[in-house]
């Protein structure tokens, strides 16, 4: 499994975002995800599991497969949910699923 | 360490500014008076962001302009300018920004300490607010020297 977090620079937001997934996943005790960052010009379709973008490339990325948009790359809250819910509807375990 | 690089000579405030263009002018400036950066990397930030990218705002009002190495980066380097007013970035009323951060990144991969204190201070919400509430560099320095004890 692999989630990707992509920005137009592939440098300082999807650095950060991909950190942030790191963390959020250690919190909730996941493991076997691998975790990457690249810019949007060199993702294709099959780069990743899923992409992580934040909400103004919510336009560009519709070619890339399971998406999530994130309303502000920064908001660790939004990110702990989204992770935790993409995490489940892909059918990984979440040992700390429930705590928030 | 992000303490190295925001410093007393890096960390701007402002009563106003004029707009976006001027508020990018002026946190790049201590890049490109110190070398870090040449007037290429401004003028590739002001440019995407004339064309539209918004990208650069990561929300709660924080802006981390930056680009790419080939635009002008010469070593890593970064920079802050907290504006007492809003402004809009690119004119669009749906971006307004307090602290305007100007990252120059080589290789970030080769800066993993700080670009993880970075995305440390900026996604945690306790730091954020300091951060932001910081009327000197003595403030943000304060705030900074705060990362990773909660972790």
């Amino acid at each position: 499994m692999k989630f990707l977090a992509v920005c137009s620079s592939g440098l300082g937001s999807s650095f950060m975002v991909h950190m942030n997934i790191e963390k959020v996943l250690k919190e909730l005790g996941v493991t076997g995800v691998d975790v990457d960052h690249a810019d949007l010009g060199s993702v294709g379709p099959d780069s990743a599991d899923v992409v992580f973008v934040g909400a103004d490339l919510a336009d560009s990325v519709g070619g890339l497969g399971d998406v999530v948009v994130l309303d502000s790359i920064i908001d660790k809250e939004e990110l702990r949910t989204k992770v935790r819910e993409t995490a489940v509807r892909k059918g990984i375990t979440v040992p700390a699923g429930d705590a928030s | 360490m992000l303490t190295d690089h925001l410093t007393p000579e890096t960390v701007l405030f402002a009563d106003r500014v004029d707009g976006w263009r001027d508020a990018i002018a002026r946190v790049a400036r201590p890049l490109l008076d110190s070398g870090a950066i040449r007037e290429s990397y401004v003028t590739a930030i002001v440019d995407s962001i004339a064309d539209g990218g918004t990208y650069i705002d990561l929300g709660f009002g924080i802006a981390l302009a930056h680009r790419r190495p080939e635009d002008g980066v010469v070593r890593t380097a970064l920079s802050s300018l907290r504006v007492a007013e809003p402004v809009l970035l690119g004119d669009d009323p749906a971006h307004p920004i307090d602290l305007f951060l100007c990252l120059a990144a080589t290789d970030p991969h080769n800066h993993l300490e700080t670009m993880s204190e970075l995305a440390e201070l900026l996604s945690d919400e306790s730091l954020r607010t300091e951060l932001l509430a910081a009327t000197s560099a003595a403030d943000t320095q304060a705030v900074l020297l705060k990362i990773g004890q909660n972790a």
